[in-house]
């Protein structure tokens, strides 16, 4: 009696659990992030299931939206920027994640979305030139970056209003607690005078470590991970994290999805803390299942952005899903005003 | 005019009489699976794009796209550098393509190797061997400094200047092989006979040679313009975010702001544009053709 | 319009392409006022040389001049020759005016002038009134004319005239043949006419010089190369001809290879190895005559064609004033005078 029971749970399980497909496809933005990717979480998810992991890129929200909106969804899992994520939930472009299956017990009140998997944190910061600056030379604030009197030297920012706004603010006194709403004449007005020392604005992410690098520029804001796979290889680079604007990255399932539940599966496994250790340790971006961290060498703790995160402040996606366009707008219009 | 003018030969003959309507029809049928394919892949989208641009029964995105300062300065800015890279790519490759077209074998397809070559290699690795040669601390800037020539490097980089490098680089084959067909389709017996009749090969290019590729000219031109309309990742990453052409705008639109109805707007003037920069080429040469 | 026409002496030109030897040692004398065809088959060396002259070749060896002046190794455009290509080579995009005034204008010739020149040669070639029409405008035979006028707009010191009237059907051939002669004769001018037409040479020229492999067989008078060639390639190459070859056995008399005599009026010395050329048209009644099977019969308007098999393997080509033709099959007899067979 008890063994058929047994047997008709187990049964039931069983048929719970949609037919395993040959893949599933995971999106995110590629280059070595999809390597780490690979490394941390698809090759245990293929080795556990037997489904093959087929990686696309780059995170593209509009293709996303035309997917869902056509019903050909070819992503199961895909990334997606922050703000995007805000408004692909109230565009029901996504699925509910099943909490059942990702554990998100041990992440942050704040990091447990209905709709979006947080899956790592990054920030942008002041990346510089150590032959410059050297000996603690460096600047330490945006205070500093905007004064190019005593931190002279070509500098490179994100051709993005996102960062360069709120860096802005803070270089001209505004507490972090009071950048939201975001002033846009004060911060465009004070954007005005760095902008004849920035020589290039960046459009892709591996641009600034690679201006560094050539030397192009001496000083550049960018993503942590970018300057520490640099300083990795031995680059002439530091990074100081006072006053970086933090993120998190973030995937979400399509909805009508072909593969919902596998892909349910493939968060699940980007959940487990060592997981993330490993990631974090190839990228610099940690995820935010708290116990990660004890699974991290500690010559690489110093290079994760959860060390600093009392120095740093938040990026408010839900002020830019309201008025990221109208951002944008004022800020190409900004980047076009003849100097 | 009479043909006693003419010694009793026939008189005159008429211009050359014009293709009838019926002959359009049956040269059309083996075309129509061409004609069926630009329908679905071509025609299709733009009529969709168009769609997309009055999805709200009104051209209030086409009022913004064409009467906002921002806008109108971005037209303006990328009909600026289609221009500029048109000219350049006139100046460099005219000379090229004549070169290639009348030098031997063995030289002319060393040459088109040079000048195809930004075509088989990806625009990233395109544009960072341009990165690694004009950058502040790049090739040309090093040798210069090092020959003395300069005491600070050019900004070579990051600049309008890099970006019409960059695309000069990128659309010289256009410009090119529209010339070299020119000049090869040009029978050599004329330039033997103007030779002949005294000219100089100062004249000979003049008379001949230059009035004769005028076609060629003009269609490289015609490429050259409409392809630099549509430009992106050059400019993004040459010209160091300074320069903003249409096509980024565009893009911005469509995958960050995820406003496509003014994306389509601003596209179906874009296209407009295209389609009169073409009519109006194709207006001139057809004049040139037949004086 | 003024003649500057002069005369032409061109000595030993050699001139080789790789292996193959284009020139080999050719001399020619062309006075003023003269019009000397060169004939020969293609690869002869004919337009070599007609490239020679006009300068667009530097030849290895030899010399170019004219008037006595060595310009040898003068570029083309200082020659003041005038040239017609075989596809006349119109300037495509300049009106026949513009085309004709060309030359002109490349001398720095007055406007009024040079409109005044144009008029004059556009007339000359009967093309007046056509001066605003583009070259596509005009059938072949118009297009040559205004190549023409071009080529002696600027009173060359030389026309050249490379097959010229290749492209034209056959009866706007023979009447620009004519014209060419008209207008050559009436400016004086020293011209070179290049054809592979043997009669297109005979009806146009004082002289002809007969090329064959870069050398000149023979250069004489028209009737001189047709009725006198100096071997068996000129004998064959002008004119349609029965060639034979033998020995003089007696004096006034040939014993041919194949062992037929014939008589002969040719005073060649006994035992001699001659050729002997029968015209087509000199067969009628005669000394020697010949019997044979007619194995090809022509109608031809003005004559009939015969193709006859005579005894020890003879085959006749043989001309006959118009009339029925004979039976495929049938035997007829001609014969030919001693005085109508060249011997050499």
């Amino acid at each position: 009696m008890i063994g058929s029971a047994a047997a008709l749970a187990s049964r039931g399980a069983l048929a719970q659990e949609p037919p395993k497909p040959a893949s599933i496809v995971v999106n995110h933005s590629g280059g070595a992030m999809g390597s780490a990717m690979r490394k941390a979480f698809f090759n245990g998810f293929e080795k556990k299931y037997g489904i093959r992991v087929v990686e696309t890129s780059p995170a593209d929200f509009g293709k996303l939206r035309a997917m869902v909106e056509s019903g050909n969804v070819e992503w199961d899992v895909t990334e997606i920027g922050g703000q995007d994520a805000i408004r692909a939930t109230e565009m029901k472009l996504v699925e509910k994640i099943d909490d059942k299956i990702v554990d998100r017990s041990k992440y942050p009140e704040k990091a447990r979305s209905p709709y979006v998997f947080a899956s790592s944190v990054y920030t942008t910061i002041i990346g510089y030139r150590t032959d410059v600056f050297k000996g603690g030379t460096h600047p330490k604030s945006w205070a500093d970056w905007w004064d190019v009197k005593k931190f002279p030297g070509a500098r490179s920012m994100r051709d993005h209003p996102t960062d360069n706004l709120e860096f802005a603010l803070l270089a001209d006194g505004v507490t972090p607690d009071k950048i939201y709403p975001i002033d846009f004449d004060r911060a465009f007005k004070k954007l005005d005078q760095i902008k004849p020392h920035v020589n290039v604005w960046w459009a892709t992410g591996q641009q600034p470590a690679q201006l560094l690098l050539d030397k192009e520029v001496v000083l550049a804001t960018g993503w942590n991970g970018r300057f520490y796979d640099l300083i990795k290889k031995g680059g002439p680079v530091e990074i100081e994290w006072n006053q970086g604007a933090l993120k998190q990255g973030s995937f979400v399932i399509p909805r009508g999805a072909k593969n919902a539940y596998w892909g349910q599966k493939m968060l699940a496994e980007m959940s487990v803390p060592q997981q993330q250790a490993i990631y974090a340790t190839e990228l610099g971006y940690p995820g935010l299942n708290l116990e990660a961290l004890n699974y991290v060498d500690a010559k690489v703790k110093p290079y994760l952005p959860t060390q600093y995160i009392d120095k740093q402040f938040w990026i408010d996606d839900s002020w830019y899903a309201a008025n990221g366009t109208k951002a944008l707008e004022l800020w190409n219009a900004w980047k076009l005003k003849k100097a | 005019m009479s043909s006693r003018t003419a010694g009793g030969l026939p008189p005159p003959l008429p211009s050359p009489v014009r293709r009838g309507r019926a002959g359009w029809g049956r040269a059309a049928l083996p075309a129509l699976p061409a004609l069926v394919l630009l329908f679905a892949f071509f025609l299709f989208p733009v009529v969709r794009m168009l769609g997309f641009s009055i999805e709200d029964g009104s051209l209030d995105w086409y009022a913004k796209a064409l009467g906002e300062e921002l806008y109108l300065r971005v037209f303006w800015n990328t009909f600026e550098i289609a221009l500029l890279v048109t000219v350049i790519c006139l100046l460099v490759g005219y000379p090229l393509g004549f070169l290639i077209a009348t030098t031997t074998p063995g030289w002319a397809t060393l040459g088109f190797i040079f000048v195809l070559l930004p075509l088989w290699t990806s625009v990233l690795v395109r544009t960072y061997a341009w990165m690694v040669l004009l950058g502040r601390n790049g090739v040309f800037n090093r040798w210069l400094i090092e020959a003395g020539v300069i005491a600070d490097p050019i900004p070579m980089l990051n600049n309008f200047t890099g970006v019409l490098i960059g695309m000069v680089h990128v659309l010289l084959p256009y410009m090119v092989l529209p010339v070299y067909g020119a000049v090869r389709r040009l029978d050599p017996a004329l330039v033997a006979a103007a030779e002949g009749l005294g000219a100089s090969s100062w004249s000979i290019f003049w008379r001949i040679y230059l009035p004769l590729t005028l076609p060629g000219i003009f269609a490289g031109a015609t490429i050259v313009f409409v392809l630099s309309l549509g430009f992106f990742i050059t400019p993004a990453l040459l010209g160091g975010g300074k320069v903003m052409m249409l096509a980024v705008l565009i893009e911005q639109q469509i995958h960050q702001t995820l406003n496509w109805p003014f994306a389509a707007a601003l596209s179906a003037v874009l296209l407009a544009l295209t389609l009169g920069v073409y009519s109006l080429a194709q207006a001139f040469t057809r004049q040139e053709a037949r004086p | 319009m003024a003649s500057r026409s002069a005369d032409l002496r061109v000595e030993g030109l050699v001139k080789r392409f790789g292996e193959v030897v284009a020139l080999d040692g050719v001399s020619l004398d062309i006075a003023s006022g003269e019009l000397l065809t060169i004939l020969g088959p293609s690869g002869s060396g004919k337009t070599t040389l007609l490239k020679v002259v006009a300068g667009f070749e530097t030849p290895d060896a030899g010399s170019v001049r004219v008037d006595g002046t060595d310009i040898t190794t003068l570029p083309p455009a200082r020659r003041d020759i005038g040239m017609v290509f075989q596809n006349y080579a119109l300037f495509p995009h300049l009106t026949v005016a513009r085309n004709v005034a060309f030359p002109l204008e490349m001398r720095n010739v007055g406007k009024a002038e040079i409109e005044r020149r144009v008029a004059e040669a556009l007339e000359l070639v009967e093309l007046e009134g056509y001066g605003r029409r583009l070259p596509r405008q005009l059938s072949g035979g118009q297009q040559q004319r205004v190549a023409l006028a071009r080529a002696i707009v600027f009173n060359p010191r030389l026309l050249l005239l490379d097959e010229p009237f290749g492209a034209l059907d056959r009866k706007l051939r023979e009447t620009m043949q004519l014209e060419v002669r008209r207008l050559q004769r009436r400016l004086g001018l020293t011209t070179i006419f290049i054809t592979h037409d043997q009669e297109e040479a005979l009806v146009l020229s004082d002289r002809i010089a007969v090329m064959n492999k870069g050398s000149i067989e023979q250069v004489a008078s028209t009737t001189e190369i047709y009725e006198r060639p100096a071997n068996d390639f000129v004998a064959d190459f002008v004119g349609e001809s029965n060639i034979f070859h033998g020995t003089v056995t007696e004096v006034g008399s040939v014993t041919l290879d194949s062992g037929r005599r014939l008589l002969i009026a040719h005073p060649a010395s006994v035992g001699s190895r001659v050729g002997v050329l029968m015209r087509p048209e000199r067969f009628g009644r005669g000394a020697n005559s010949f019997n044979g099977e007619v194995k090809e019969a022509v109608y031809l308007g003005s004559s009939i064609k015969l193709r006859l098999a005579c005894d020890a393997g003879m085959e006749l080509i043989v001309r006959q004033p118009s009339g029925a033709l004979p039976a495929i099959g049938s035997r007829i007899s001609v014969g030919i005078e001693p005085e109508s067979i060249h011997v050499f």
